[in-house]
């Protein structure tokens, strides 16, 4: 699959892996984060992936390893079924593919430049302006809905609302016709009552122009809202991936499962109680054995010993949790095997029923 | 794992960063510094201190509320279950009453108007929660009406009185606007506690959390004893969900979430029949915002404070609060039981914003929040100020500012143009 680029997903990551070393106290001793340990993610053209999770997860350490900001430790990245050569060279190039729009538009956006300035430099720089610049510029501004042009060409950063400028950021990212975008919590800093206006953005990015786009948020109704797909993280891990209905309406990890219950949803009438308490650990030295252990519900021995195993419980929906393992085959050897690096669900991977019920300790 | 790049190298400070506090910012008067314990003359008169024997009929009727209060209206429980196990409320369930409250930043005609004409009324024991987007005026009322406004804010108007009642005691009314430095001594934490917005920052970064307990009592009951002192802050953290062993930590040993926690624990210290938490989940994660509302709705159901709870999050608020007030642009724009307000908003605001939380079920179908943006308040449109956002905007709301009126009864209430009577309410606000 990998060898045929017009089939190959827009961006590939395989085992991706960052862990941060920090010197320690006076005596130097070194210590180590472990930011994102052993993520594959699948970006498809057309598609948006949501990744959800709380603070301190990964997610943006993550994205800056898809961008080629942060170097990873370990794990390839493939864009367009090509492996990529990870080092200096060649990042103005790959950031001609791949964009990172960030949080917050006006820490992103340079104050003193009007909007005209911030998306020329872009055109320039990577050669992607038509014959008449200015016609460039307008026509970026609306592909963003920000139309007419005119009106926004020559304003400042503050005269913008956070909306429109965070359109701007998302119009400097596209000046440059990249095939990935990731945007780590575009509507975040936002007023409630214009993010929706961002989200329909992105989705008609994907929907009219094909972009493969990753969406990161702690918010996971929005991520249900935007999402193609929805991968759920905890601290570092990649612990559950799934269709974005799918993922909310029957989560297959028990984390999964404490994140809905506490996300606000005025639907359900009265707030389901919190299935159990505490904190993610810290990721200086995560918990042995499966990293949610110490909060989850149904603490299992081996839980406490062996990393679970991505197991497929649908067609496209994994779920790293031992439960989801029939009781006879939940053995250590079944960690190792399972965690190959390309695990993606589809024919590789044989179904397996969940065996035990998620109300049932 | 392969190499390890030099420039990942970082001091160990560095990889607090996302935990501890970026440094601290602004200290205030409110919970936690006690500097709005600031010392002011002994003999300073107590003349907005009324005496009312207890149960009052009618109760706050008595202290000339602006807006017929004392209409005697009868207050259906809605169906919010689990709401039906409180008593219903009634007028004189009344704690803490905000009438026609005017704060402006600045004097003259420059004035900024941040709030304009605001109601509010906290009942004992309920929880009211306060829904509206940044900049909309509601930190500058919970300012405005506990007396913590700085320059150049000014309160241009209105009254807030607390209805004291508290076991033992007679039960007296205050006007907090006209009291004394003295008096407002001792209402606050006593009666009132209020956990500021950034209230994450709030706590001293040189002192332990036991001093930061033990300054609250120290004033405020002088009967206690050191021992006791340290018993009540160590009961105190450990009804919040932290270890009491945490006392002698600092506050950049804790996490956002248990920082959080200290500032509740510490508004509560007096047990206050009225406590007021401006966005005091908003930074943390949406675990630790559910394990805190969790552990104040727990809370208020043991010990009976009336909350006032402020949030820019509307879907959190309508799990969370009994009653719901929508503002905008620094008014009011509607009020009324959080059911009712889900299922049936009346003001075009407040319908749009419902509208802009994508549910957790169901469909996914395109949503389109609100067109436009929130307005600068330093250049709020004339008439009603959600006009050129609104899509029902009439001519009259061009020229005239809609009031807060109530609509069906006293129980529901909206400032829009729409039910005055004169024309075909468009169906969304009439369900
Ligand atoms: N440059 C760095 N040096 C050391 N540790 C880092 C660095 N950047 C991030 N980390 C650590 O890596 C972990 C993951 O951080 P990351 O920023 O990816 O989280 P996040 O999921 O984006 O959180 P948030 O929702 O708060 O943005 C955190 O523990 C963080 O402290
Ligand atoms: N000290 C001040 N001087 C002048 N204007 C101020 C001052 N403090 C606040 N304002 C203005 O008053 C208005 C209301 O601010 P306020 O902080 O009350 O809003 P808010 O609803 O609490 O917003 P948020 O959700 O962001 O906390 C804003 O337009 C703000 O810019
Ligand atoms: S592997 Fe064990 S500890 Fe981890 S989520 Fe599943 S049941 Fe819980
Ligand atoms: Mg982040
Ligand atoms: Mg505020």
């Amino acid at each position: 699959m990998t060898d045929n680029a017009s089939l190959a997903p827009a961006l590939e990551a395989r085992g991706l892996t960052k862990h941060f070393t920090f010197r320690h106290g006076l005596l130097s001793r070194r210590g180590r984060v472990h930011a994102v340990d052993d993520v594959s993610l699948v970006l498809a053209a057309g598609t948006v992936t949501a990744i959800v999770g709380e603070s301190g997860s990964g997610k943006s350490v993550l994205a800056r390893m898809l961008a080629r900001i942060v170097m990873p430790s370990a794990g390839e990245l493939y864009l367009m079924g090509e492996k990529v050569v990870l080092g200096q060279k060649g990042r103005r190039q790959y950031a001609s593919e791949v964009q990172l729009v960030l949080q917050d538009p006006f820490a992103s956006m340079n104050p003193v430049h009007r909007v005209r300035h911030s998306l020329v430099r872009p055109l320039r720089i990577h050669h992607t302006a038509g014959p008449d610049l200015e016609e460039s510029v307008k026509d970026l501004l609306r592909r963003v809905a920000l139309s007419p042009p005119e009106r926004f060409i020559d304003k400042y950063p503050h005269e913008l609302s956070g909306g429109q400028l965070q359109r701007v950021s998302f119009a400097r990212a596209l000046a440059v016709h990249p095939h990935v975008l990731l945007a780590d919590e575009p509507v975040s800093m936002l007023d409630v009552s214009i993010r929706l206006g961002v989200l329909n953005l992105i989705g008609d990015l994907r929907d009219k122009e094909r972009l493969a786009i990753l969406y990161i948020t702690h918010d996971i109704a929005s991520a249900r809202y935007l999402a193609d797909s929805i991968c759920v993280m905890y601290a570092g891990e990649i612990i559950e991936r799934a269709a974005a209905s799918t993922l909310t309406d029957s989560p297959a990890h028990p984390y999964t499962e404490l994140l809905l219950s506490a996300a606000p949803d005025p639907a359900r009438g009265q707030p389901t109680p919190l299935p159990t308490r505490g904190a993610p650990p810290r990721l200086v030295a995560p918990p042995p054995g499966c990293r949610f252990h110490p909060r989850c519900p149904y603490v299992m021995e081996i839980c406490k010993t062996t990393p679970p195993p991505p197991v497929t419980v649908d067609a496209g929906h994994e779920a790293s949790c031992w439960l989801r393992l029939p009781a006879g085959e939940r053995r250590p050897e079944a960690s190792s095997q399972a965690s190959l690096p390309m695990v993606r669900g589809g024919p590789g991977l044989h179904a397996r029923k969940e065996v035990a019920s998620r109300n049932e300790p | 794992m392969t190499g390890v790049w030099d420039d990942d190298v970082v001091e160990a400070a560095d990889v607090r960063a996302s935990s501890a506090p970026a440094g601290i910012t602004e200290t205030q008067d409110g919970p936690g510094m006690p500097a709005a314990l600031e010392t002011v003359p002994e003999t300073a008169p107590e003349t907005a201190l009324e005496t009312v024997p207890e149960p009052v009929p009618g109760g706050p009727a008595l202290a000339v509320s602006s807006r017929g209060r004392d209409k005697g209206a009868v207050v259906t429980p809605s169906e919010r279950p689990g709401e039906a196990l409180l008593p219903a409320p009634s007028e004189d369930d009344a704690v803490f009453e905000i009438c026609d409250l005017s704060i402006d930043y600045g004097l003259g005609p420059g004035a900024l108007h941040a709030v304009r004409h605001a109601d509010l009324m906290l009942r004992r024991g309920r929880v009211l929660g306060l829904a509206g987007e940044s900049g909309s005026g509601k930190s500058t009322l919970v300012y405005g009406a506990t007396r913590l406004l700085r320059q150049p804010g000014v309160v241009s108007g209105g009254s807030v009185r607390l209805y004291s009642r508290r076991r033992g005691e007679e039960g007296r009314v205050v006007d907090l606007l006209a009291a004394s430095e003295r008096e407002l001594r001792r209402i606050r934490w006593s009666e009132i506690s209020v956990v500021l917005q950034s209230a994450l920052n709030a706590l001293n970064p040189v002192s332990t959390i036991e001093s930061e307990f033990d300054d609250v009592l120290k004033a405020h009951r002088r009967e206690m004893s050191r021992k006791t002192r340290r018993e009540r802050a160590a009961e105190l953290l450990t009804m919040v969900g932290i270890n009491a062993d945490r006392l002698r930590d600092h506050p950049h040993e804790l996490s956002g979430g248990q920082r959080q926690r200290v500032m509740i624990a510490l508004a509560l210290a007096l047990e206050p029949q009225v406590v007021i938490m401006d966005e005091p989940t908003t930074a943390l994660d949406v675990v630790t915002q559910r394990e805190i509302i969790e552990e104040l709705i727990g809370l208020r159901d043991r010990l009976g404070f009336a909350m006032l709870f402020i949030t820019h999050d509307l879907s959190l608020l309508i799990e969370l609060a009994d009653e719901i007030a929508v503002m905008y642009a620094g008014r009011i724009v509607e009020r009324a039981g959080a059911s009712t307000l889900y299922r049936s908003p009346r003001h075009p605001y407040t319908h749009g914003l419902l509208n802009s939380f994508p549910p957790m079920h169901g469909e996914t179908r395109r949503m389109t929040g609100i067109p436009g943006s929130p307005p600068d308040l330093a250049a709020v449109p004339a008439g009603c100020a959600f006009r050129p956002r609104c899509l029902y905007a009439m001519e009259r709301c061009g020229t005239e500012a809609p009031a807060l009126v109530p609509l069906d009864g006293e129980e529901h209430e909206a400032a829009c143009f729409l039910h005055s009577g004169d024309v075909a309410v468009p169906g969304e606000l009439a369900r």
